[in-house]
């Protein structure tokens, strides 16, 4: 499949010049070609060292480290390695000079559509934000999801907008909105009886998996939260240009400060992964302490490590040696189950599921590349290591809190 | 207006054993990268010019990509890479085929063999 996919424009997005935007698609079709081309070389390799590390220690790699150590050495893996983390640093590099260029006019922008946003937005300017999320830049993003230059700049928002789109080469659909909509989707098809009317996304960034929500259920109040002020101003604004009520505001998922049970649906996308041991549980309490009796909680992300084979698993923990995602490999290691009982939830009520990828089922036709034939592909094609998605579907932990006696 | 980081906070890693090497992949696809604007940018010009507009700079910066520009320049990226990465290529063809060098020698031998 040829990926021609482009990103809806919208207010709240910088233009970019004509050469700006060629090297953002060439950072996006070098991801392509890693992906399709580079990675699918690996398996021989490690099929190789595998079989000579057994023949030296009598037994097979017992787990990723230890393909690590006989892997990191090859040169194939090192071209494909560095070719990876090369594409990253070109896809932020090919973005940041449209930002740059328009950053008063943009801020200015963000301001004025925030106003046609008639939910709340909530600055909390006090707010420390976690060692999680400030010690390095997540993803390698320049300045990080919480770096500021003022009150008012919302530049890093912007380059994670943009970015984000291209990382995912355009998987996530044209609004970058695949996540929410996956779950959404799912709540329908699977427990048609919730009908949220307050509804909290964790760690929302830019907001685009929380405006899903508000489509699917358009009577509730939905709030996102972040803890990184400029991506909820951002995502305030962006919600405003789409002509969206939503309320964003900068918290703490591990201690919202909201009322207990004052949410029907608690839910986070690709969060997890990017908090710490300690957040992760307490996250989860917090999301047994917000939900009304009988109200949900569901977490999307990547799949448990106990799901992949030692091959995929070791592909997938690259990401956290070479691009800053120190919490990408442990996260796939935690007992999610677990920890969802130890937050209060009872064990009967907890599961996990796949959803489905819904922007490919929807196939928008307002962006260029998205069509049925590319849409169908996506949607059939099986789980590889690497790639951004796993195949057709998120990972969803589902807990339903029990509903009072 | 303030300067943008461009250089993310966290040690880069190390992927080749001379550091050196890091540095020269990193320079060799922002070069590749360079290349493919300047074909885009060309074929910008083209597409305007049989169209019978300008160009001029500002043709060229309000153009649009249709379906079918953006296939072709998709295409045109991916085959460039396949060549770029002719050597990564080849060592996948012979990691997949599990052919060494000690093969070679052994043909080498063979022919000269009296």
């Amino acid at each position: 499949m040829l990926n021609t996919f482009q990103q809806q424009r919208h207010p709240a997005l910088p233009t970019a010049s004509h050469d700006d935007n060629a090297r953002q698609e060439f950072s996006k079709s070098l991801k392509q070609f890693v992906q399709d081309q580079l990675l699918p070389g690996l398996a021989p390799v490690y099929q190789r060292r595998a079989k000579k590390f057994a023949a030296e220690h009598g037994r097979e790699p017992k787990d990723r480290r230890e393909v690590r150590k006989f892997m990191i050495g090859d040169p194939y893996f090192q071209s494909y390695a560095s070719t990876n983390r090369v594409a990253q640093e070109l896809l932020w590099e090919s973005v940041i000079p449209s930002i740059q260029r328009q950053q008063p006019s943009l801020n200015e922008a963000a301001t004025k559509l925030s106003a046609k946003n008639n939910a709340e937005l909530m600055i909390d300017a006090e707010m420390e934000v976690p060692r999680y999320i400030s010690g390095i830049d997540i993803h390698c993003m320049p300045g990080g999801y919480a770096g500021s230059a003022s009150e008012q700049d919302v530049s890093t928002a912007l380059l994670y907008d943009r970015g984000v789109y291209l990382y995912a080469m355009g998987y996530m659909g044209p609004m970058n909105d695949d996540l929410g909509r996956s779950v959404c989707n799912y709540i329908r098809r699977n427990l048609p009886g919730l009908k949220p009317l307050r509804i909290l996304d964790m760690g929302c960034t830019v907001g685009h998996s929380t405006l899903p929500y508000k489509e699917f259920f358009p009577e509730a109040e939905v709030i996102g939260i972040d803890v990184a002020g400029p991506q909820v101003r951002y995502a305030h604004a962006r919600a405003g240009g789409l002509g969206m009520d939503v309320s964003f505001q900068q918290r703490d998922a591990s201690d919202t400060d909201f009322e207990a049970e004052s949410f029907d649906l608690v839910v986070s996308h690709i969060l997890l992964h990017e908090t710490s041991n300690k957040a992760m549980p307490a996250i989860f309490k917090e999301c047994h302490r917000l939900l009304k009796p009988g109200g949900v909680m569901i977490h999307a992300d990547l799949p448990p490590f106990d799901r992949c084979d030692l091959f995929s698993e070791f592909i997938l923990d690259n990401e956290t040696h070479y691009n800053n995602e120190p919490f990408w490999g442990p996260m796939r290691d935690v007992d999610q189950i677990q920890l969802a009982i130890d937050a209060g939830f009872e064990k009967s009520n907890i599961s996990m599921d796949t959803a489905p990828m819904a922007s490919m089922e929807l196939a928008a036709a307002a962006a260029a590349g998205y069509d049925p034939e590319s849409a169908s592909e996506v949607a059939q094609r099986e789980f590889e290591a690497g790639e951004f998605a796993p195949g057709g579907g998120w990972e969803v932990l589902i807990g339903h809190k029990k509903a009072s006696s | 207006m303030t300067d943008m980081r461009r250089y993310p906070k966290g040690s880069r890693p190390q992927f080749f054993d001379d550091p050196a090497m890091d540095q020269a992949m990193s320079m060799i696809m922002v070069l590749a990268s360079e290349v493919s604007v300047l074909r885009d940018r060309l074929d910008t010009f083209e597409r305007l010019s049989e169209a019978g507009k300008g160009p001029s700079q500002a043709d060229i910066e309000q153009f649009v990509p249709d379906e079918q520009c953006l296939g072709a320049r998709e295409a045109a990226r991916q085959d460039f890479f396949q060549r770029l990465y002719f050597v990564a290529n080849k060592r996948a063809q012979e990691n997949a085929e599990a052919d060494t060098r000690d093969r070679y020698q052994s043909v080498l031998n063979h022919t000269q063999e009296k």
